[in-house]
Order: structure tokens, then sequence, then C-alpha cells
């Protein structure tokens, strides 16, 4: 049953396209949403759009979508310029933040619509509906209008809906973000599976670093109109190039040092971390200011340790451990759980750096 | 009051508690019965007075003779079609009016809700006569026809027609439904019709229901413009014919309350969320009506 779905669903949908976004401007009044903002994204690939609120992901993705008028820019989707093409002629999928089912149309006929638009006969939208609704298991819940759906079954019926037009380009707009933390970590998952499988070029947009750590094949992180930087999860976490990324991508402790050698600074009150001197090479001596990960620092107890434990907080696979030391640094440091139950409120405590510091920057 | 005895009486940390409750019950349908009462009572007076004959026999000559009167018919058909009209126009002016303005300006919300409550402050006189010199350069074919009276019946109902249409835009997340529908390929016009009015039924029936209704009780400006609809003849009888014009009365009663009834149960099935509000719409009107006529 599964695999005769899956063969048909792949062979009803085209192949990933290429899309490319070049110089996306656009102001409110004087404010800029979009600077000039350019992205490529590869055929079949996901985008993460990553950022706090404001930062233009949204206005890019409706951009993208044509439900969002441009002051300058291209958008291409595979060779074809589409930017003064209407949203409804774009053959674009896309999912919304807030409950945007159709509340007088159950999910079948939900799942439809776009099919009915097209004028799709009605034996070939039931054959497709069913295979879609069969994708995001929801086939029981055919009949259903949305109000009696929860929320995250809203949410698959709304991608079934999207995806049944078979769109050259699926997008999301923070999707998960009125779910339930449980459902919203299933959810995901399940728009990452059908997403390969579908191959689909599918641009996500979200405020939650987690969300986007866990499913982009890259992620564009956005700060006031701009991408500040694009790259796979993994160097967004480990090399960021900015602070603003190091900082809203995992978190930091920001450490006042000086630069002892080619690879080594030199930090206060903790010694010496070392740094991938390639992209900033700074000459011995200089002032900076270095940013590390929590996860990258040791603790050792030793008599001459100056730090103390001020709390602790269980998060599961690891502890967090806020520490200061007698001059008012502060200084948070992740462990394992077995490793931090060693550490106890009167330990005397001594730093060291495990990995390299994350971001070293001038003062 | 009574809200304050509810309030009181589901805590359940006052020792008489539940006598509280039943008191606030007791309470509440007592003025229901008052105010049921209060409508009732003039009613059941009027239909009465309107099978009075002479000395105290019960006849029914005053309808026999309402409807064998010819001109009860054609004002009756007048009104109809005026309402009718009015109905149409008033929805062809508010569902592209509201629609754009939420999605496009929802800024200027406030103001154009001040400016449907206009007619409630402007005179219906003044009203009047705006529209007739507003129109005055318009073929003959609307200013001497009810046409014109149409056209004023729109404006005169806007506070009620829009406020209702408008809240029920309010409802529903328009603007993400567009979206949605947009990017699924379909066009305006294939949005209106398969997303925006289906789930704006209720607004547009109440809408609808509101304008029609106030057609058929409007005296003053009807009268105003010399057209004799059947409030205006309603008012000539009661001239000459007390208990015809009592009968009338209970009559366009029945006439503007039962296609309302009906509209209801046909709409209300359909759509069981929408049920309660609309019903409780009609009642109001239908009071409105009773108290405006007799």
């Amino acid at each position: 049953m599964t695999q005769a779905t899956n063969t048909d669903s792949n062979s009803n949908i085209r192949n990933g396209v290429k899309v490319d976004l070049i110089g996306l401007s656009r102001y409110y009044k004087d404010v800029a949403a979009l600077k000039s903002m350019n992205l490529s994204a590869s055929p079949g690939e996901l985008i993460v759009l990553l950022g706090p609120s404001g930062c233009g992901k949204t206005t890019a993705l409706r951009a993208l979508a044509g439900l969002e008028v441009l002051d300058g820019g291209t958008v291409m989707i595979g060779s074809k310029d589409v930017t003064r093409l209407p949203a409804s002629r774009r053959n674009i999928g896309m999912v919304f933040q807030s409950y945007s089912l159709f509340p007088n149309m159950t999910a079948k006929a939900n799942v439809e619509f776009g099919l009915k638009v097209r004028k799709v006969s009605s034996s070939e939208r039931s054959k497709r509906s069913a295979e879609l609704l069969d994708l995001i298991g929801l086939s029981p819940q055919a009949d259903r209008y949305p109000h009696q759906l929860s929320g995250g079954q809203q949410q698959r019926v709304a991608l079934a809906r999207a995806l049944a037009i078979k769109p050259e380009v699926l997008l999301l707009d923070e999707p998960l973000s009125a779910l339930d933390a449980k459902v919203r970590a299933q959810l995901r998952d399940e728009i990452r599976r059908i997403q390969l499988e579908l191959g689909i070029t599918t641009f996500f947009v979200t405020h939650d670093q987690e969300e986007a750590l866990a499913l982009a094949d890259r992620i564009a992180v956005m700060r006031a109109g701009e991408i500040e930087q694009i790259d796979t999860p993994l160097s967004v976490y480990s090399q960021p190039t900015t602070e603003f990324v190091a900082e809203f991508v995992g978190k930091v402790n920001r450490l006042s040092g000086v630069i002892v050698s080619q690879d080594k600074v030199n930090v206060e009150s903790i010694g010496s971390i070392s740094y991938d001197s390639k992209n900033t090479p700074f000459q011995t001596g200089t002032n900076v200011q270095v940013l590390v990960r929590p996860e990258a620092l040791g603790i050792m107890i030793s008599d001459t340790g100056q730090w103390r434990l001020v709390s602790k907080s269980f998060l599961g696979a690891s502890v967090k451990l806020n520490l200061t030391n007698p001059t008012g640094q502060k200084v948070v440091v992740e462990l394992t759980t077995g490793e931090a139950t060693l550490i106890e409120q009167d330990s005397q405590l001594s730093l060291f750096g495990k990995s390299d510091a994350l971001l070293v920057q001038r003062a | 009051m009574v809200a304050v005895t509810t309030n009181v009486g589901r805590d359940g940390k006052e020792p008489g508690a539940a006598n509280v409750l039943k008191l606030g019950k007791a309470f509440r349908y007592g003025i229901l019965g008052l105010v049921g009462i209060f409508f009732i009572i003039p009613i059941l007076a009027s239909a009465r007075f309107s099978f009075l004959g002479n000395n105290n026999t019960i006849t029914i000559s005053a309808y026999t003779q309402l409807f064998s009167t010819p001109q009860f018919w054609s004002t009756l058909f007048l009104s109809v079609k005026i309402g009718l009209g009015t109905v149409l126009l008033t929805l062809a002016l508010l569902i592209p009016t509201v629609v754009w303005i939420h999605l496009r300006v929802p800024k200027l919300k406030r103001v154009f809700e001040s400016i449907s409550l206009l007619p409630l402050v402007i005179p219906s006189v003044v009203v009047t006569l705006g529209v007739i010199t507003s129109f005055k350069s318009l073929p003959n074919i609307i200013m001497g026809t009810p046409v014109i009276l149409a056209l004023e019946y729109v404006i005169l109902a806007l506070p009620y027609s829009y406020r209702t249409f408008d809240s029920a835009v309010q409802a529903i997340d328009l603007k993400t439904l567009v979206d949605a529908g947009q990017s699924l390929g379909a066009g305006w016009i294939k949005l209106l019709r398969f997303v925006v009015l289906p789930n704006l039924r209720s607004g547009l029936l109440g809408a609808a229901i509101l304008a029609f209704a106030f057609c058929l009780g409007e005296f003053a400006v009807a009268s105003l413009l010399s057209f004799t609809t059947f409030p205006v003849f309603l008012v000539q009888v009661g001239q000459v014919a007390a208990s015809q014009a009592v009968a009338l009365s209970l009559i366009a009663l029945l006439f503007t309350w039962m296609p309302l009834a009906v509209i209801i149960i046909i709409f209300g099935q359909r759509n069981a969320s929408s049920k309660k509000k609309t019903v409780s719409l009609a009642t109001t009107i239908e009071q409105e009506e009773t108290t405006g006529i007799a």
C-alpha cells in the first residue's frame, strides 16, 4: 500500500527546480524590510530563513509567493522570471502560520481546492486527494471540517493542500509556531520526510533556531532585511561569521582576552583557548573579544580554582551550570549529566577551553 | 446585577451559594418574562381589536376588506420590490468595499465604520434631499421611479447592514484565507465565490435581512417622495378605518417575519454556528417592526 503510494507520488511530482532571489528590496515608508537580498536555492534543497521578528524573512517568503509587492529585484523559479506574475499563476504551494484552511470545506475539499480551480476532473481530484491524505496519515479524517481537527492535523491538511497542485516550490511560513512542543517536533520531522521524498525545493521561515538546525540543508540567518550568513546548520552553529549569528543560533559566553600566539588566545580567569585563525588573523598582544559556546568549556575541581557554582539547570542529557568568580564575571558551561554530578555548590572550580572558540574579534 | 449574583453562585464559596444561583436564575427568567409580556401584550391587544366587530361580535371583515382592496396588493408588491432592490444594491456595495478595506487599507476600518453611522446622525430628510440633488442629472428611469427610493434605503439602512457585514468579516482571517486561495491558483472571482462569500454567509444574511426589514417599515422618506409603499398605505388606511389599520400592521408583521423565518431555517441548518447569531438578530428586527408599526 505505502509502496504503491510512494511510486505514485514520485511520478506525479516534478523534480525540484532552482530558485534565485536577486536583489530583492522592499521598503515600508523609510524602513527597509528587505535590503537588496540575494539567495539561490539548488533543486530539491530545503532552505530555512532564520531570524528575529522583523528581520524580513516572512517578507522574502511572501515576495517569492507573489503575495508581496517588491520595490526592486527579480524572482526566478527555474529559468523563468516570475517577478511580475501574480501569486495565483506562480504554481507555488504555501503553508501559513495561522490556520488557513477554508472553514467551509472538509479536509478533502481543502486539499482538492487548487485542483478544482485548475479545472481538474473530479475523479482525478479524488484520486490525488486520497493519495495526499494518505501521505500525511489523515485518510480517516477526510470528511471532517477544519474545526473538527486538531491544530497539528490542520497544518498537515494545509501541507497536503499545498502539495496537491504539484507546486514547483514549497513555502512554509512558521507552520509549527502555533503547535505545542511535542506535535511540533513530530510534524517537523514529517515535513522533512515528505520534502525529501518528493525532492521539492523548499523555503521554511522560522525564528526557532532548534527547528532551523534540525530541518535545513542550509540556513540563511537574516537580520534587518539582509542575509547575515548562509551555510549548512553545522557551519552556522560552529563557524558563525558574525557575533549576531553566534548569539542567535545557540548560546554563547562573551569573554575578553589577549592574543598570545597565532592560534591561541588567553582569556581572563580561564586561560588559553584555541581559535581558528584562518579567517581572522590577529597580531600577538591584540585585545580581543572571545565568543565561546557553553559546551566548549570544561570544568576542573582544584584548590586554586576561582570559580563558584551559582545555579544548575537540568536539561536531560546535559546540565547547564551558571558560574561566577570574585571579580564578578559570569559564565555558562554545559556538561553532560554524568560530569555535572561531580560539581557541588561549594566546590572550588577552574575553567579551561575544551574546544575552539567560536569567534574572536577585535575588542 | 444579574451577572454579579451569578458569579457569586458559580464560585460556590458563599454559604448559600446554591440559593443565590437559583435566585439569579429566577431573576433572569423574570426579566425575560416581563420583556416578553411587554412585547406580546400590544400584539395580542391589536389582534383582539382587529377581530372586533360592532356590539363586541367577532368578525374577520377587517381582513377580508383589506385583501379585496387592490391597493393592499400593489403597495405590498411595491415595498417587496424596493426591499429586494435595496438588498441587491446594499450587497453589491458592501461586499467589495468591506473586503477591500479589510485587505488593503485595514487602518481605515474605523473611518469607514464612522461614515456608515452617519445616516443615524443626519436627519433622514437631509439624506433624502441629498440623494435627490446628487442624482438629479440621472435619467428619469431612476428619478421618477421607485429606484430612487431603493437608493435612499441603501444609505439609510447602512448603519445596520454595514456593521453586521463588517463584524462577520472581522470574525474570519480574511487575509490569510485570500493569500492561501491565491497561492493555490484562484483568481478573484473564484476566491469570492468559493472562499470569501461562503464564509461570510451569516454576515451577508444579516445585512440582507436588516436592509429588507428596514424597507418594509420605512414611512417618512417614502411619504416625502410621494410613493405609496406598504407603510404609507398603512398610515392612509389608519386615518379612515382603525380596525383595518391594526389588521394591516399584524399582516405586515407576519409578512416580515415569515420570510425571515424561512431564510433562517434554510441557512441555519447548513451552518450551526451562525444559527444563533441570525436567530437573535431576527428577533430584534421583529421587535423593532412591531413597535414601529403599532
